[in-house]
């Protein structure tokens, strides 16, 4: 029925064609890495049998893909989605309110500092691993150079996955694709610079460094400006400042306003928070939609 | 009968659904080395019934999940031909859940026979 491996894969993709993008790659790692092994296993035995018998034998063993499919579709529909919101809180204010106990708020707000860092990181590696390659062509090392460059794109966008699923709770591979195995590298790079998720990856990562920053540079202001609001009635009546500083003469807030000082840079956090929260859940689309190939 | 057949089958995929997840643990907890999915599977053949009781291609889905609950942990290794291969270990929590779970399994056995035999 399945002469190849590959026919096998394609035909659990189709069976699982309207399950989670992550999850069909997962399960696609999963049964290349099983009928593999398989293969090799009865070639040792037999070397005489031809791949379509011995193939026919092992999936039977292994299930068809329908089977195969509906098996993960149970096993996810059972384990628990990440970061599932902890209180539904019904009304708008309790929602507004709320965002304080929702753990995609603080992931997003922690995502969003990391990927400052990571963003630096990717786009120094896209940047230094392109010119190399491209530069060292001329060269006959550059073709390899590029080939492990392009496989680092790869395993960077993995790794990238796993930590916007950690933190932004969006569903992305726990398994890498290997779709160029048993290739000449040469092959197998031919096939790296056609397939057009690599360049996605390549340019998500360099955005990545541009969000990054502008995440970084926004969450910075507003902690900033929504402690310092807070710390008004503080620095006054503790320290004996006053708050506001012209022509070299420093005037104070009436008591009065303390309360709304602290509520003012309250009330910004609270509203950040809740952006910081959509902002995440559309970073997390975003990064599916561009690292994991349909 | 292929209506029998059909019900038959949809009792062994839910018998299994809750014993996969132990028999798996079970044959981690043994293992003195880290296990890979086909290796698993083989053992799992030689030492289980003449008639499979499962298929081989919905360990993995059990494998993942208990990975994802802690109780089993895996490193992906390059493996001579082929693509990598993951190898999972139990773990602590594993273990101890192990424990539990074995428990339970042992007084659903003993009232499922109780039952059935009146």
């Amino acid at each position: 029925m399945f002469r190849t491996i590959e026919e096998y894969l394609d035909a659990l993709k189709n069976a699982m064609k309207d399950a989670d993008p992550a999850l069909i790659q997962d399960a696609q790692a999963d049964a290349r890495e099983h009928l593999t092994n398989a293969l090799e296993a009865v070639r040792e035995k037999t070397p005489e049998v031809s791949e379509a018998d011995a193939l026919g034998k092992i999936i039977e063993e292994y299930g068809s893909p329908e089977e195969t499919a509906s098996a993960y579709r149970e096993v996810e529909r059972r384990t628990s989605p990440v970061l599932k919101q902890t209180v539904k809180p019904q009304t708008a204010l309790g929602r507004f309110f709320g965002v304080y106990l929702d753990p995609r708020a603080w992931g997003a707000l922690l995502y969003m500092f990391i990927a400052f860092i990571t963003g630096i990181f990717y786009f120094t590696w896209a940047v230094t691993g392109v010119s190399l390659s491209v530069s060292l062509l001329i060269l006959i090392f550059g073709l390899p150079l590029a080939l492990l460059f392009l496989l680092s794109v790869r395993g960077l966008a993995l790794v990238e996955g796993r930590l916007v699923e950690a933190l932004l709770g969006v569903r992305m591979p726990r398994r890498p694709l290997f779709s160029h195995q048993g290739m000449k590298w040469m092959d197998r790079l031919k096939a790296l610079l056609t397939d057009k998720a690599t360049w996605l990856m390549l340019v998500y990562m360099v955005v990545q460094f541009v969000l990054g920053t502008i995440y970084f540079v926004v969450i910075v202001t507003v902690l900033s400006v929504s402690l310092a609001f807070m710390a008004i009635p503080v620095l006054q009546s503790v320290f004996h400042q006053g708050a506001v500083m012209m022509n070299n003469v420093r005037y104070s807030f009436p008591v009065w306003t303390y309360p709304l000082w602290i509520l003012g840079g309250f009330l910004l956090w609270t509203i950040f928070m809740n952006i910081a929260r959509g902002v995440g859940q559309l970073h997390g689309r975003f990064a599916k939609w561009m690292l994991v190939s349909e | 009968m292929s209506e029998i057949g059909a019900t038959t089958k949809k009792f062994q995929k839910e018998l299994n659904a809750g014993t996969s997840s132990l028999v798996l643990l079970g044959v981690l907890s043994r293992s003195p080395e880290p296990m890979y999915g086909y290796q698993i599977a083989k053992m799992l053949e030689e030492s289980g019934p003449d008639i499979p009781m499962m298929k081989q291609g919905t360990l993995y889905p059990v494998l993942r999940s208990l990975e994802e609950n802690r109780l089993l942990e895996s490193m992906v290794e390059p493996s001579v031909s082929g693509p990598p291969r993951r190898y999972y270990k139990i773990t602590e929590d594993g273990r101890a859940a192990l424990a539990e779970w074995l428990e339970i399994w042992k007084q659903t056995k003993k009232f499922v026979d109780a039952t059935l035999k009146g």
